[in-house]
């Protein structure tokens, strides 16, 4: 039962022609639009009509080709990513916890992060081979470095006051963890979520692009080799919907949560 | 004014009591110190005094190097359910709603839900903020954020209350119906008050005997009983001459205090006890 602002209210009961449109909504079609345009420049074998891809897309459904590659950058993504989630919620917490821990962290993550992830690739397909584990530890990589720096930047903001309260409230340490340090971490663990996701998805693509025999990636890269301009276009799209799906279902709504109170 | 359970003896003991900043500005040398349980004890001094220092020392937030700080023959510890404490700023948690948060104490002591809410109600109402119980604390103003960490601090009926310059973010008004609201709580509920404040006439209001803090390392200036009569109210009390006298007083003191040698590097300890204040 919180109080909604009437700002929020007002807005809701407004009739849909009086509500203020927002430019966005013309966003997509424009570029939609452009691509139409110059797609009349150029014979289809360079640059298909929106259309065409389109039916490329109903094809690779209907034979049922699509989902493997779908699947496979997925899992891969739920992979690299999750266990990144892992690794820098842990190592962020202990880094904004104790100081001796973030001094020796804080060199190896500029280091990994000075260096584009993608150049890891060859070294990994060495070692393990074309296949899920080299794709998953290169995207590991490019995600947990961020995720770690974000997580503990914003540990080292919460300590002071709030925590100071809580334990003069009698909050025990497991207590401040789970009723000060979780809450109030919320947003900028998200804010490591969404962050880390964008850097796994692309490596990811990159990562397939080299060493992989399927995934969006694979696809794209492929349909370059093989000069089939409507597959690499297809792959595009989908590893943009892919992104987009996963801010909107899942980002967003962890962000619901918190934004209500975080405006202060 | 005595809580009930408090035989009337001395409730915190602070004897020769040293601590100085990061181990080499002196700020307490054999500071001693007696508050009796129910009394309502002001500390005044101009700022770089150490007054926030003395109130971490007070509450566990920082260990003294020698001496010791007792409440009713215990260690004091910031965990201490018979500590409550009022800070500076609200410092409330932005994600609980305002009676949520005056309820987080008794739910860090396991209290179950049901008796929690009725006991932070009690106190939720006793602060003046009644209807405002689901608001999120960051749309409420800074007058009622601080009565709702008064609320929170007194819902786990603390025996002693240490408040840190609590109502110096409040514009006069405001500030001055808080000092009213404080007695009448006080009055109600007699537990022991510490109150750290910069201003001189808010601590003569409200106070039985005010503090004045010298200079580091020096420790107590001079202590001055307050005689006015209770209850107070803005009108009788502050226009009253002994008011004026103790006002005079104390007006005196600061300048002595100001006027005192400081310490070599002054600004130091300045910048050293903000430091504290922040992270301690």
């Amino acid at each position: 039962m919180i109080p909604v602002s009437g700002q929020a209210l007002a807005a809701a009961r407004k009739p849909l022609w009086k509500m203020r449109h927002s430019w966005s909504w013309w966003s997509i079609p424009s570029l939609l639009l452009l691509w139409m345009l110059l797609a009349t420049q150029f014979p289809s074998y360079i640059l298909p009509q929106v259309w065409d891809v389109a039916g490329e897309g109903l094809d690779w459904l209907r034979s049922g080709e699509i989902w493997p590659h779908a699947i496979a950058s997925l899992l891969e993504e739920v992979g690299g990513f999750g266990a990144a989630i892992i690794v820098s919620v842990i190592c962020g917490f202990l880094a904004g916890f104790y100081r001796p821990f973030r001094e020796y962290l804080v060199p190896i993550n500029g280091l990994f992060m000075a260096i584009p992830p993608i150049a890891w690739a060859p070294l990994m397909l060495i070692i393990f081979g074309i296949g899920y584990t080299t794709i998953v530890i290169v995207i590991f990589i490019s995600a947990v470095n961020p995720m770690i720096l974000t997580i503990m930047e914003g540990v080292l903001q919460i300590q002071g006051q709030e925590v100071r309260a809580a334990r003069a409230l009698g909050a025990r340490r497991w207590q401040l963890f789970v009723y000060v340090y979780l809450p109030a971490s919320l947003p900028f663990i998200t804010a490591a979520l969404r962050i880390g996701f964008s850097q796994a998805w692309r490596a990811l693509v990159a990562a397939e692009m080299i060493g992989a025999s399927q995934g969006l990636g694979w696809m794209v890269s492929t349909g370059g080799e093989i000069g089939n301009s409507r597959q690499v276009l297809l792959g595009i799209v989908l590893i943009g919907t892919f992104s987009y799906l996963f801010e909107r279902l899942l980002f967003r709504q962890i962000e619901k949560r918190y934004e209500v109170w975080r405006l202060t | 004014m005595q809580t009930a359970e408090s035989s009337g003896g001395s409730d915190l003991v602070i004897r020769d009591l040293h601590y100085s900043y990061d181990g080499n500005l002196p700020i307490f040398t054999g500071l001693d110190l007696q508050v009796q349980a129910g009394e309502f004890l002001a500390i005044i001094g101009p700022s770089g005094c150490g007054k926030s220092t003395l109130l971490n020392l007070l509450s566990g937030f920082a260990s003294p190097e020698r001496g010791r700080v007792q409440l009713r023959d215990r260690v004091i510890r910031p965990e201490d359910p018979g500590l409550g404490y009022v800070f500076q700023r609200p410092n409330l948690f932005p994600w609980l709603t305002a009676i949520e948060n005056v309820e987080f104490g008794l739910r860090m002591s396991g209290m179950p839900a049901a008796q929690r809410r009725q006991r932070a109600l009690h106190y939720f109402q006793l602060v003046g903020l009644a209807g405002f119980e689901n608001y999120l604390t960051t749309r409420l103003s800074g007058g009622m954020q601080q009565r709702v960490s008064l609320a929170r601090a007194l819902a786990l009926e603390p025996a002693l209350l240490l408040m840190d310059e609590p109502f110096s973010a409040l514009d006069a008004i405001t500030r001055e119906t808080m000092n009213d609201e404080l007695l009448r709580i006080w009055d109600t509920l007699g537990q022991t008050v510490i109150f750290i404040t910069h201003e001189i006439e808010e601590a003569i209001y409200l106070a039985d005997r005010i503090v004045v803090l010298a200079r580091p390392p020096a420790g107590i200036y001079r202590s001055h009983g307050n005689e006015l009569p209770r209850p107070r109210s803005s009108q009788t009390t502050k226009t009253s001459p002994l008011f004026w006298e103790y006002k005079k007083r104390l007006i005196g003191d600061i300048a002595a205090v100001m006027r005192q040698q400081p310490v070599d590097d002054a600004e130091l300890v300045e910048m050293g006890l903000s430091v504290a204040t922040d992270h301690a």
